[in-house]
């Protein structure tokens, strides 16, 4: 132990972690007001390929409900003929976000969200007025639409029930919520707010402070190695409006947005809830493991001129890092893997209008 | 039966000549078909054509890299769909029957309604739509840009630093100007070689400016007026039968633009109606050129007649009717040919066909990792 070689950079953080740490016991995320039979119809076309131009992907294609609505992979996969640049992230407290996507490129609301995924020729690839014509044809969504109030099947219905799904997605009953924190949890949890100074970016009940920064994570090299990756990149980074964007061979993150000097390579804190399930982490992928992300900001991240200032090493000894990832599990909840949030009926038929020519379209 | 004034004077003249043998009849309204014509701003060159080649078979040009223009134009299918209506895109089903790609270069405007302006345009909104090849432009791009053999192409052939989409419609509409065929027998014929059509198809030629009065819209070199007319082609049945029909159909509706009443009530293709949006012009088509129709059955914008014999049929009772029967033109009347008549004409519209234009596929160029550029 060498208590004093972290005594000066652990002031900062220090600070701000006398304002933050509480007690062990966090406030649990309370659940957004939703309409069931809203939420119900959102469950349905989140796990129905039909939403994608060719019915090849669902939302819960890359979005799975066992991995918290993650995927498993480092980087995501994508629509038909190309694959993503990114990892895909967690929809647990989708709801309560202040921007998405890890550029945090759209900041308005899920409807608008779930319209980008949708229809994004990378992603879904759906023109959505085909998509309306598509659940018309679908009696169980033609009730389900009436039941929720939104008369006949729209597109402009489907965004607003896939996002008052998405609100139900609330972290439930995590260790940190319930106050069942082992005692290495609980070391950890001081380190959290502490010495480790997480707590500076990782701050709130969904512990992040929904801002983007540089913290130096390095590259993914399968980006540019495989070209079904870099094609969709060229095609976000052209519409973006990225200068050079052919030549680019790094992820600017949330440069996208300003296009400012200072915000190449920043990305979104991510919410640190249900990173048992989330694995493998950061933007686009590159750490596999807790231990290997502790090991990551133990180093004082990675090299990068414009890193964030606070991200320094952190000296922390084998029983810290092992503690503060016993912290970091303890933010984990139930599976999302349960019949509120699955759609478990294999019902996605179409059925033929008899009457079609006495049946108003 | 008695002939209507709406009759153009070359069929009333060609019908008043009467059926003497063997005249060798050339009426002035047709003619045979020369070269096409290229637009000044995309002339064609060999190299042009090579490439052009390539991307109408390559699936790069399509939203899941799996639907290249030949999906639905097969040259072994008369460089269209032998089926009545087109492919969709996976997942759907298209509402038209595939038009031929042969002489294809010589409609003023493509389409079978006229939606599009030149090949080039055609080859976008195919490439584009929802229901046939739904790509995005920017990552069609994007794809193009990642294959070294098309890096070259476009440089060499239009200057381009990377490929562009845009030159990539033009370098298939330049492929699809040499998918022409001038030597029919019919052209043969009219250039003045009288034994290039039977006697057989010689009547029958009398039959189609005269009392079959093909010839009034069926004119030209391209035997198309590229008018737009209802004849009374009966909806598809497919409607009423294929759940995936019935949404394609709803869509195309919704996003070619419709009035509320009309979405709601129309149960057949409006046609020329998307895009002059006037009541009259409902149920209208473009007149299709007759050449190549040995190979490109079944007829009719909505593939609902079979074979040449059918069509024959359809014209001699005076066409059917349809949703917008109001609109349906008053040249298409009964025309009381007889058997022999009737024999005589499909003879001579065979004499429209050559033989049967194949070509071995290009092999595709793969995508490869994108080098950074030399600065």
């Amino acid at each position: 132990m060498k208590p004093h070689s972290s005594l000066t950079k652990g002031l900062k953080v220090g600070l701000l972690a006398i304002l933050c740490a509480g007690a062990a016991q966090a406030e649990a995320i309370k659940p957004k007001d939703v309409d069931p039979a809203l939420a119900e119809l959102g469950k349905r076309l989140f796990y129905d390929a039909r939403l994608s131009g060719d019915t090849s992907l669902a939302c819960a294609s890359c979005h799975q409900p066992d991995k918290a609505f993650t995927d498993g992979l480092a980087l995501s996969e994508a629509y038909s003929g190309v694959s993503h640049f990114r990892n895909t992230p967690t929809l647990a407290n989708v709801g309560k976000r202040a921007a998405w996507n890890h550029d945090g490129r759209l900041g308005t609301n899920l409807n608008d969200v779930t319209r980008e995924m949708i229809t994004e020729t990378y992603l879904m690839n759906m023109d959505m007025r085909l998509m309306q014509e598509r659940l018309k044809q679908d009696p169980v969504y033609v009730e389900m639409f009436r039941a929720a109030g939104l008369g006949e099947p729209s597109n402009g219905g489907a965004r607003k029930a896939i996002a008052a799904f998405q609100d139900t997605i609330v972290s439930r009953n995590a260790p940190i919520d319930t106050g069942d924190l082992t005692a290495a949890a609980l070391r950890g949890q001081a380190l959290f707010n502490g010495k480790a100074g997480c707590v500076s970016c990782h701050s709130g009940d969904r512990y992040t402070d929904d801002k983007v920064h540089n913290t130096g994570v390095q590259d993914n090299p399968e980006i540019w190695a495989d070209p079904e990756r870099h094609i969709a990149f060229v095609t976000y980074a052209k519409f973006m409006g990225v200068e050079n964007y052919m030549n680019l061979r790094q992820d600017l993150g949330a440069f996208v947005r300003d296009h400012s000097y200072t915000s190449r390579r920043t990305f979104l804190t991510p919410s640190l809830r249900e990173l048992t399930h989330t694995a493998p982490y950061m933007h686009n992928g590159t750490l596999a493991t807790l231990e290997e992300v502790v090991d990551f900001y133990n180093a004082g991240g990675g090299a990068d001129t414009l890193k964030d200032q606070r991200i320094r090493p952190l000296d922390l000894n084998d029983s810290e890092k092992s503690d503060l990832v016993e912290f970091l599990k303890s933010l984990s909840g139930d599976s999302f893997d349960t019949d509120a949030y699955v759609w478990r009926k294999d019902d996605y038929d179409y059925t033929l209008i008899e009457n079609w020519r006495e049946t108003a379209n | 039966m008695l002939m209507k004034s709406t009759v153009s004077v070359v069929a009333l003249l060609a019908s008043l000549a009467g059926p003497a043998m063997a005249e060798n009849l050339r009426p002035d309204a047709l003619a045979p078909l020369d070269p096409p014509p290229a637009p000044a701003d995309n002339p064609t060159t060999a190299a042009k054509v090579a490439l052009g080649a390539k991307l109408f078979f390559d699936p790069k040009v399509s939203g899941n890299n799996g639907m290249p223009c030949s999906a639905c134009h097969l040259p072994e299918a008369g460089w269209a769909i032998q089926d009545p209506i087109s492919f969709g895109y996976p997942g759907t089903t298209h509402w038209r029957n595939s038009q031929t790609i042969v002489n294809s270069a010589y409609y003023g405007k493509l389409f079978w309604a006229g939606a599009s302006k030149s090949l080039e345009g055609q080859a976008r909104s195919a490439a584009r739509g929802a229901v046939a090849g739904n790509g995005e432009d920017d990552l069609m791009e994007a794809r193009l840009a990642f294959v070294p053999e098309y890096r070259k192409a476009f440089r060499e052939i239009f200057g381009d630093e990377y490929p562009l989409i845009r030159n990539a419609y033009r370098a298939m509409a330049a492929f699809q100007r040499t998918l022409v065929q001038t030597d029919t027998p019919f052209d043969n014929y009219m250039r003045g070689d009288d034994d290039a059509l039977s006697e057989q198809q010689k009547r029958g030629l009398e039959v189609f400016a005269g009392k079959g009065n093909c010839i009034t819209c069926h004119n030209g070199p391209l035997l198309s007026d590229e008018a737009y007319y209802n004849i009374g082609v009966p909806p598809s049945p497919i409607w009423e039968e294929d759940p995936l029909a019935q949404i394609t159909f709803r869509f195309e509706l919704y996003a070619k633009g419709s009035t509320e009443e009309m979405y709601r009530h129309t149960k057949d293709d409006p046609g020329l109606y998307f895009r002059t949006k006037q009541k009259a012009d409902k149920g209208k088509f473009r007149t299709p050129s007759l050449r190549y129709t040995k190979y490109t059955y079944p007829f009719m914008h909505n593939g609902t007649i079979e074979t040449l014999a059918d069509v024959v049929e359809f014209y001699d009772r005076g066409g059917d009717t349809n949703e917008f029967a109001a609109n349906k033109s008053k040249l298409i009347q009964p025309l009381g040919l007889t058997s022999g008549e009737k024999e005589d004409l499909v003879a001579f519209l065979e004499s429209l066909s050559g033989p049967e234009i194949l070509m071995e596929e290009p092999d595709i160029p793969e995508i490869a990792p994108l080098p950074v550029a030399q600065q």
